[in-house]
């Protein structure tokens, strides 16, 4: 069932794509959101997917995480063949595996903010790592609000969560897809101060989609989309950087 | 259950709290109805059988006749002649043998009305607390002599009477003055358990009761120490040495008290399937609504749904939450209904407490098969109800979660047109073949016919989901959205658009008050066709001047026809005498009637002559003689209820069984084959000719003056009160139904709430750019209507043939016009239009309040 990638017995990749494609859409109103995009994500790294809108960051970012399917190609994560997988092992993968972070209603209105970030493992039944999950919830910074509904809690704050629970069931990879798009700017430098410390310290891997050069500016590298294609790639990036090769991509 | 699946589950239903009572509403009703039914009939079930028990007192053994078929407690049973006593009391072991007569015997109050009861009205003989049976002196002493009666504690209150007064007293031979020395009662019951009961000593009994030495039983009391079944075989040994001996048989008193309270705790389950046609109706309505409700509550959550398939909830954790979200709606609803069956009870209970019933006092009897019979139907109704939506759920995708703009992967529309069509097709079938080919009988009819109906229900409201969109549109345009202007005009459109563009929206809101109707025009269409039919029997059918009924449950004071035919005002007179016999071995009613019945009746005769009933021969309905395969001049075997056997030739052949039944006998064939008390259900009587009509009603008021439980009609009088009875009939039926609309207007304003909610952003977006409050209102009642109407007219649609359909099934004595009631429909489509604006009011308002800034920003 599993296939091992090029990219995975080099053992750095904790997901990549091969040859990946998306169309949506028949004839006349065929679109192709990703166009033969090949590209792996590093593990421990916290890459930055930009592009303009209908780039197919988005698209890139489910496939990859197993939400949405290819056309063609493969995506992996880890070693892990996800064309290969059936809807329950899907879901297995991404319980274990993936963590999320979307750009709002990330959290179960209904939960606390401890058992929102709890749920991932509830939900597969597991015993979560008490000390990793104090460590987490230290690190976030939110351990007098624990107790509090979604809706006590500032954007910030439930994005905060909403990081923290993709963390506490220590998953192969990230995904997180505008995480700061709703926010103010200094919810957004809490936010991803702590997305960056997570990769540091805690070695997570991260993937984000963006529009912000700013947020692109707190990861290890920033890889470009246009049209459905892999455009450009920088290391290293700051926020002048991304913003001035973003304006030569338009 | 895994959980976090039950804390999402629980904490999903206490974050709508509202929504879950609205939608427990109705499962609710219908739970309350359904244990309410139990309680009360096990209640008073309990409470008829201890009475009873109590009645039977010291009665060991009991000497009646036999019956060849029919039921023990109600057939109409040969009397047994008192000359059995000596030789009864000659058996060892026998110590006191009482004769027992029970006839009707009705209290005239002070004003000369009789006493109404909401049972029968008895005359019995009675041998005082000391006698066999459980009846007590309560108060003064038991009656000893002629013209003195006791009579039950509760009628004689209600009566107005107290001891020492003259009590006027009518029996089956005329009316009688009698004393009152006792108030009678048993230990538990001052009253009858719904009669009124007369106690005479036993030769007034005989007398006055018209007995005559031919008594309803013996009772047979035991002396100390003697073996019940010892002294059963002695008393039959020696009946049977007796003449006729065979025709008797002995019983034990446990026996007869079983007998007898079985026959009532019959009359006591109709009460309980009527209370039960009414849970069953609620809660098929209440199915719908939960169905309604949950779809949209799925819907509204997509992003929560997709948001855990995301993070790692598999498909049937979703559905776990969801099912389990029904399964505590279902549960609390459940709980709360079993409460509201305590009521239903209590309330019921005291209803005919009020009206005289004098239910022996007895505390609400919950049986384990109530609760679990209740769980059953309300858990049951509310999982299989949220079923549909549960696997909904289960099928969003988790990209859901970041596009929700991909919302539901639902069936394809041609697959949903097939199923839907699939469903309404065997629906029909089994609706056609259950009315009309009639398998297993009428279990088999109503089991074809109303899971027939229910498919029909459910395709059509799956069907209606593909013509709700160009419905609602001649909906629309058809109504008149009032305003010259614009701005008075564009909320009634935006209302128009609204239920165009969400067809499943549209026809789920619509769906609930679509079964409301199509159950009310159905029974319109049945209720219009039984009455045109009456009123097409009683005009063409009836030719007599006279009719003479009874008030209450029991026939007519046998001696009243007699007195009646003697009138020379009057040229024919004859009772409508009724009995059973069996034919083919199947029990038939039979009508046993004087020949002058000819001249008082058309009953369409086809073949043969009705004169011919005079020479003992039967006369009968055209369809029974199509199934018997006879015609006039053959010869039928008639059992009757005493098992004596007839061969009667067939006399005429008819085809009008709306006043006679199916089957005619003269009284003489009758009498000659059974002494059993006899039952009149009318008279009918025609004036002789030239004498004036005020002269003749004058005479015959003069007779009915001795039996003032009878009534005497002249024809148009006869044939109103018999509208008004089938009248009164139906109001219960329209009642229930009218419970049906009730619980739709509950659908649709929780529908409609629901999608108001849903719409928020919608909503905060219209009054951003400039839409008033008072518009957005006109807006959701508008839409409330265009769908009120669509639900209206597909009911209708779909009622009314169904109507047809059953009017058509049914026997032709109640159905031989089908008659469409357009104004009582056109009544019921203005109706639901008034009830779509009813239950719009909450949601409009509540639309209207909206906070513009946060509408806009709720994603």
């Amino acid at each position: 069932m599993t296939t091992a990638s090029p990219a995975a017995t080099a053992g750095v990749a904790a997901a990549s794509a091969i040859n990946a494609s998306k169309i949506y859409g028949k004839g006349d109103s065929e679109v192709r959101a990703l166009d033969d995009v090949t590209v792996e994500f590093r593990a421990g790294q916290f890459t930055a997917i930009m592009g303009p809108s209908g780039s197919g960051k988005s698209t890139l970012m489910h496939c990859l995480a197993g939400l949405d399917s290819l056309t063609s190609g493969r995506a992996f994560i880890g070693d892990v063949d996800l064309s290969g997988l059936s809807e329950r092992q899907l879901t297995h993968l991404r319980r274990e595996q993936v963590g999320f972070v979307f750009q709002a209603f990330n959290l179960i209105p209904t939960l606390s903010a401890r058992e929102n970030i709890e749920l991932p493992m509830d939900l597969g039944d597991t015993d979560p790592d008490s000390a990793w999950v104090d460590r987490v919830i230290d690190a976030v910074g939110l351990r007098d609000r624990l107790d509090h509904k979604p809706a006590e809690l500032s954007g910030g704050q439930q994005q905060r969560v909403a990081v923290a629970r993709a963390l506490a069931s220590k998953p192969k990879i990230i995904f997180a897809d505008e995480p700061t798009g709703n926010l103010d700017s200094k919810s957004s430098s809490d936010v991803l101060g702590f997305m960056r410390r997570a990769v540091t310290e805690f070695g997570q891997t991260i993937v984000m989609v963006t529009h912000d050069p700013n947020a692109a500016s707190y990861a290890d590298r920033v890889i470009f989309l246009a049209d459905g294609k892999v455009v450009d790639e920088i290391s290293e990036p700051t926020a002048e950087r991304v913003l001035d090769r973003m304006k030569r991509l338009a | 259950m895994a959980s976090p699946v039950f804390r999402l589950t629980v904490r999903g239903v206490l974050a709508r709290k509202f929504r879950v009572l609205l939608t427990a509403f109705a499962i609710i009703l219908g739970v309350a109805f359904v244990s309410g039914a139990f309680m009360l009939t096990d209640s008073v079930k309990g409470a008829i059988n201890g009475l009873f028990a109590e009645l039977q007192g010291e009665v060991d053994l009991e000497v009646r006749s036999k019956i060849a078929f029919g039921d023990e407690a109600t057939a109409q049973r040969d009397p047994v002649p008192d000359s059995l006593v000596a030789g009864i009391k000659s058996v060892p072991g026998v110590d006191t043998v009482e004769i027992n007569i029970l006839r009707q015997a009705t209290i005239i109050k002070k004003n000369g009305k009789p006493l109404q009861t909401s049972g029968p009205s008895f005359g019995i003989a009675w041998y005082g607390t000391n006698g066999l049976d459980g009846r007590l002196v309560l108060e003064g002493r038991e009656a000893r002599a002629a013209g003195e009666v006791a009579i039950d504690k509760k009628s004689a209150e209600r009566a107005g009477y107290v001891i020492g007064e003259t009590v006027p007293i009518v029996g089956p031979n005329g009316s009688g003055e009698f004393t009152l020395v006792g108030l009678t009662g048993t230990k538990s019951t001052e009253g009858g358990g719904g009669a009124s009961v007369s106690a005479f000593d036993p030769a007034t009994a005989n007398s006055f009761l018209g007995t005559n030495g031919l008594v309803d039983s013996l009772l047979i009391g035991l002396a100390e120490g003697v073996d019940q079944g010892d002294a059963l075989a002695a008393v039959s040994a020696a009946i049977s040495a007796s003449p006729s001996g065979d025709a008797y048989e002995v019983i034990t008193g446990d026996q007869s008290a079983k007998e007898t309270a079985g026959a009532i705790n019959d009359i006591i389950d109709i009460f309980g399937k009527v209370l039960l046609g009414f849970a069953a109706i609620s809660l098929f309505v209440s199915a719908f609504l939960i169905f309604n409700t949950f779809a949209i509550i799925v819907s509204q959550r997509l992003r929560e749904l997709a948001l855990l398939r995301a993070i790692g909830a598999d498909i049937r954790q979703i559905r776990m939450m969801i099912l389990g979200e029904s399964g505590i709606i279902g549960l609390l609803a459940t709980a709360l209904g079993i409460a509201g069956g305590v009521l239903v009870s209590k309330g019921i209970t005291a209803l005919f407490n009020a009206t005289g019933a004098a239910f022996p006092s007895a505390s609400t009897v919950i049986s384990a098969r109530t609760i679990a019979v209740s769980l059953f139907v309300g858990l049951g109704v509310t999982l299989v109800a949220a079923f549909v939506p549960a696997a909904r759920a289960g099928r969003i995708p988790p990209v859901a979660a970041m596009r929700p703009e991909v919302g539901f992967s639902s069936l394809q529309r041609n697959k949903r047109l097939v199923l839907a069509g699939a469903t309404l097709g065997i629906g029909v079938v089994l609706f056609v073949v259950g009315l009309f080919a009639q398998p297993g009988g009428t279990a088999g009819t109503l089991l074809g016919a109303a899971a027939g109906a229910i498919l029909i229900f459910l395709g059509v409201a799956s069907l209606s989901q593909s013509v709700a969109a160009p419905v609602s549109r001649i909906v629309s345009n058809l109504l008149p959205i009032p305003g010259r202007s614009m701005n008075r005009k564009t909320p009634g459109r935006i209302a128009s658009r609204n239920a165009q563009r969400q067809p499943r929206r549209t026809a789920s809101t619509a769906s609930a008050l679509m079964i409301g109707l199509a159950l009310v025009s159905t029974i319109a269409v049945v209720a219009a066709s039984v009455q045109a039919s009456l009123r097409k029997a009683l005009g063409t059918s009836i030719t007599a001047d006279f009719y003479v009924t009874n008030q209450g449950f029991q026939g007519l004071p046998s001696a009243f026809a007699d007195k009646l035919a003697v009138l020379p005002e009057l040229s024919a007179v004859s009772p409508f005498r009724a009995t059973n016999a069996q034919v083919a071995g199947e029990s038939k009613s039979i009508g046993a009637v004087d020949p002058s019945m000819g001249e008082l009746v058309d009953a369409d005769i086809q073949s043969g002559d009705f004169a011919s009933i005079a020479e003992g021969a039967v006369l009968l309905h055209k369809d029974p003689a199509r199934d018997l395969g006879v015609s006039v001049g053959d010869s039928i075997e008639m059992t009757w209820q005493n098992g004596k056997v007839s061969t009667l030739t067939v006399g005429a052949i008819y085809a009008d069984s709306s006043i006679v039944g199916n089957w005619l006998v003269s009284l003489d064939t009758l009498t000659a084959a059974s002494t059993a008390p006899p039952l009149d259900f009318f008279i009918g009587a025609k004036i002789a000719e030239g004498v004036d009509p005020d002269a003749a009603r004058a005479a015959v008021e003069r007779v009915a003056e001795e039996f003032p439980s009878a009534e005497v009609q002249d024809r148009v009088e006869f044939q109103k009160s018999q509208e008004d009875q089938l009248n009164q009939l139906l109001f219960i039926v329209y009642s229930l139904l009218v419970f049906a609309i009730a619980i739709a207007v509950l659908g649709i304003a929780n529908t409609m709430a629901l999608s108001v909610f849903e719409r928020t952003r919608e909503f905060g977006l219209l009054r951003a750019v400039g839409m008033t409050r008072r518009q957005l209102k006109r807006s959701v009642r508008w839409e409330a209507i265009i769908v009120s109407v669509f639900g209206a007219t597909l009911g209708v649609v779909v009622g009314v043939p169904l109507g047809i359909a059953v009017s058509v099934a049914l026997p032709e004595t109640f159905v031989n016009t089908v008659q469409i009631p357009f104004g009582t429909i056109v009544t019921i489509l203005v109706a639901s239009i008034i009830v779509g604006i009813i239950a719009a009011i909450g949601p409009a308002r509540r639309a209207a309040k909206l906070d513009i800034l946060h509408a806009i920003t709720t994603v």
